[in-house]
């Protein structure tokens, strides 16, 4: 809960260089290395109706513009509309008939009704409501068919120009003189669109035409008295792309967008990190390879004041999220080995020179943020400190916390305090950030079930970097 | 149906057509009559907690950044759609700014993995929803009014005029009117004032016009609008003079319909009837109620002032209407370049990779003719 409400006081330098909270990073567990949103491949997954929760196939949800069928969105205040049924009564009445239920589209949140606009009520609950089409789309489909043409007509004359550089009309009988087949037919028979057509398309295709006189406003138009509540927000114009309606009686209900599911794939080895799962009501996935459940997690617990050229403690929670045994050393930001060409191998430089595309290393030319400049050092211990695997059993055991000594504190099931010193720089000015930062070396046990053609080692010696913000540097 | 999804599986997929405006961004398919979504340029910035818009920016990494949430909203929130393996459409002026386009090419190309983009002037797209050879465009965005005359296909780049006579202006102008009004500041947001803007301003006819200073003059009405945490009363003369900075005329000639006559006289002169005569008025800011009847008015009217009586005579100024509300005009023409040419003229992944430059008209490497003697003394 922290994570969401509070600000970020702890933040890890994704391998991008971006600073990010633990809860906004990914693990790829097949690279072994901590990534983030800003460096991961994002794919849309499926496709879905926030409102009715039901799943629509892409190639559908293409057809129908990405809205959902059955569900409306105010166009006034884009909340989603209600279906709401009335007993129609004939107007001619009283031929014995009962009364007929009627359905109109209600909005619960400004108290719009299709009713204002005039669209009838519908017999069915369900759809039939009238679309309001673009006008424009026919002449827009006869420029389409016009660019379309010139465009046919451009490619050809590009390839009449270049056979003519090869073919010398001579004394020999071609095939379209000796068949009596002509160039006409013979792209009938290939299928392919006549060239008379296209140029027929070109030859009745009318420009526009300009006029002089453009629409004046009535003389008395600044007498007029406007009614506000009848002309639309630019919100209002902008929902609906096609007509951008101006006054409040030509809105009409709109079939709410859908959302989509999201995969995230690891850019450097094209691995899943996530994988909804398919039904839009479940909150799972099916692949989630987030960093909360592999990295070290830290917490602060408390600090001293923070003064310049002084010292002052700082109580840290370190915690172990992983099935297995994790030993760990706190060391200087700066002596982390750069782990980047380690694990170089013939396979890899082979497949890396075979897929150019790959080669195109985006990295480089992403911006790197420097992280911000520490106000201190921390003073680390030199030992290594070894946390137990996360078992969910060990919250209810009444084992009290045991083993502290001067650095850690206490420690319980997979959690351990420490008590940390801190070296603030004299040269600190008051009122500016103070910064901290410390790496972590923890050992990481990979369980992915190691491929017939890859070797993988299953431990490893993983490194991170922590940056703590602890507020202010005060006096 | 099912041939068609077929085909759709072998063809390319369907292009997308981006038109990133400095207040709204237009962004959707090719081949379809109109954007799928209009949504400000502006995304939630989680380390600062507030809205932030694309174009406030300080450096090359912050517009970076910015770009990237930008095009992530746009294409998984709003059109659902893999940015990787598919073309671009990126509808743009021609007085971008360097640094913005080689960075949004960057993003494109680089982060989002883009399989092509083609870059189209937004004078010439304008231009093709017409269907007409020679056109004066006359864009009226939000932050400029920009003036490009488009002949056979090609703008004329040493006529391109333009002012800081947009939307935003107008804004201005009603942010001051307003406080005038008032008689205190009232530090209206951008919001409200595009609200009042868009809501109740108008511009006058020109016969108004020339008597709004007179004394006599019965004032317009006015109206309350329901601002966020008030009603504010704005009175007539903000709604009808908040427009009129676009055709206050000044030693600088200026004003938005000397704009349009100055691109005409700087063309050459066997097209400048046709120009006159051929005008498109589009942009978000040119929906203001009233605009295209004043400055139709104020056209007829300048022609027979100096300096422009002296070159330009009997000029006939005619308007055409677009297929399309005035605000996606541009990128309509992207929507039909994009599916007319099927993405042969963009700008491919493989291309970009290898060098990592865009052509650029103020570029000498890209305007110089082949067969320029140029190349040849740069060969020896």
């Amino acid at each position: 809960m922290a994570y969401l409400t509070q600000p970020d006081y702890v933040k890890y330098i994704c391998s991008c260089g971006q600073l990010k909270p633990i809860t906004n990073l990914y693990f790829c567990r097949h690279c072994l290395k901590i990534r983030c949103g800003f460096c991961i491949c994002h794919e849309v997954d499926s496709h879905y109706c926030a409102n009715c929760l039901e799943n629509m196939p892409s190639s559908e949800a293409r057809l129908k513009k990405n809205r959902c069928s059955s569900c409306f969105a105010c166009p006034s205040c884009f909340h989603t509309l209600s279906t709401r049924a009335t007993l129609a009564r004939d107007p001619a009445g009283g031929d014995g008939k009962p009364p007929k239920k009627m359905y109109y589209l209600s909005c619960f949140n400004c108290r719009w009704t299709s009713r204002d606009v005039g669209i009838p009520d519908q017999p069915v609950a369900s759809g039939g409501w009238p679309e309001r089409t673009n006008p424009f789309t026919s002449r827009f489909n006869q420029l389409l068919e016009y660019y379309k043409a010139i465009a046919q007509q451009e490619k050809q004359e590009k390839l009449d120009k270049e056979r003519k550089k090869f073919v010398t009309r001579g004394k020999y009988i071609n095939l379209t003189d000796k068949t009596g087949l002509t160039g006409a037919m013979a792209r009938n028979i290939a299928g392919l669109p006549s060239s008379e057509s296209s140029s027929t398309v070109i030859s009745n295709f009318v420009p526009s035409q300009a006029s002089a006189d453009v629409e004046e406003l009535p003389e008395d138009y600044h007498l007029k008295e406007i009614d506000l509540k009848q002309i639309t927000r630019m919100s209002q114009r902008t929902s609906c792309p096609e007509l951008q309606p101006s006054l409040a009686s030509r809105l009409s209900p709109r079939p709410r967008a859908l959302c989509v599911k999201r995969s995230q794939r690891c850019r450097a080895c094209d691995h899943n990190l996530t994988k909804p799962e398919y039904n839009p009501g479940s909150v799972k996935f099916k692949i989630e390879l987030l960093a909360f459940y592999h990295v070290p997690e830290v917490k602060i617990i408390s600090y001293e004041t923070i003064k310049p050229g002084g010292t002052s403690a700082l109580l840290l929670k370190l915690s172990n999220p992983t099935a297995h045994e994790m030993t760990i050393r706190m060391l200087q930001p700066e002596d982390v080995p750069d782990t980047e060409e380690e694990h170089k191998t013939i396979e890899k430089t082979l497949e890396k020179s075979l897929s150019l595309e790959k080669d195109v290393s985006w990295n480089a030319c992403f911006p790197r943020r420097p992280p911000p400049s520490r106000a201190g050092s921390v003073g680390l211990p030199a030992v290594s400190l070894t946390l137990a695997q996360r078992d969910d059993a060990a919250e209810y055991d009444d084992e009290p916390p045991g083993d502290n000594d001067d650095i850690i504190l206490w420690r319980k099931s997979n959690k351990l305090a420490l008590r940390l010193k801190l070296t603030t720089d004299p040269e600190a000015r008051v009122g500016t950030d103070a910064y901290f930062s410390f790496a972590i070396q923890y050992s990481y046990r990979n369980t992915v079930p190691p491929s017939a053609t890859v070797v993988q080692h299953s431990d490893h010696t993983l490194y991170t970097t922590v940056i703590l913000d602890l507020g202010k540097v005060c006096e | 149906m099912a041939l068609y999804e077929g085909i759709a599986l072998i063809q390319e997929k369907q292009a997308v057509v981006l038109d990133l405006g400095h207040d709204y961004t237009k962004f959707g398919f090719t081949g379809e009559a109109a954007p799928r979504c209009i949504i400000p340029s502006s995304f939630w910035s989680p380390d600062e907690k507030c809205y932030k818009k694309v174009y406030d920016y300080k450096d090359e990494d912050e517009l970076y950044e910015n770009l990237v949430h930008m095009l992530h909203l746009l294409y998984f929130r709003h059109v659902l759609v893999n940015p990787k393996e598919r073309k671009v459409v990126v509808v743009e002026s021609l007085l971008t700014p360097t640094l913005f386009r080689e960075t949004l090419a960057k993003v494109l190309f680089m982060h989002y993995e883009v399989s092509g983009v083609m870059w189209a002037d937004s004078a010439r797209l304008c231009a093709l929803t017409l269907g007409t050879n020679i056109t004066l465009v006359v864009n009226i965005g939000a932050l400029e009014a920009e003036v490009v005359a488009v002949v056979h296909g090609s703008p004329v780049i040493h006529a391109i005029q333009s002012g800081p006579l947009g939307a935003r202006a107008v804004s201005t102008e009603l942010a001051r009117l307003l406080d005038e009004q008032y008689g205190a500041p009232l530090q209206l947001s951008e919001h409200v004032l595009e609200d009042i803007r868009v809501r109740a301003c108008f511009v006058p006819g020109r016969a108004r016009a020339l008597t709004l200073d007179d004394p006599s003059t019965v004032g317009a009405r006015g109206v309350s609008v329901t601002g966020p945490d008030r009603v504010l009363t704005v009175g007539g003369k903000a709604r009808e003079r908040a427009a009129e900075t676009l055709f206050l005329r000044n030693n600088e000639l200026a004003s938005l319909p000397d704009l349009v006559l100055k691109c005409i006289l700087q063309c050459p002169i066997d097209v400048r009837r046709e120009l006159a005569a051929n005008i498109l008025v589009t942009g978000g800011g040119a929906a203001l109620t009233g605009l295209k009847a004043r400055l139709a008015a104020e056209l007829r009217h300048l022609v027979t002032l100096t300096p422009y009586s002296e070159s330009l005579h009997g000029l006939q100024f005619s308007f055409h209407s677009a297929p399309s509300p005035d605000s996606t005009v541009s990128w309509m023409g992207g929507a039909l370049a994009g599916a007319a040419d099927s993405g042969s003229r963009a700008l491919l992944k493989d291309v970009y990779s290898r060098s990592r430059r865009l052509r650029d008209w103020p570029c000498l490497l890209h305007t110089t003719p082949p067969d320029h003697h140029h190349w040849a003394e740069l060969q020896c």
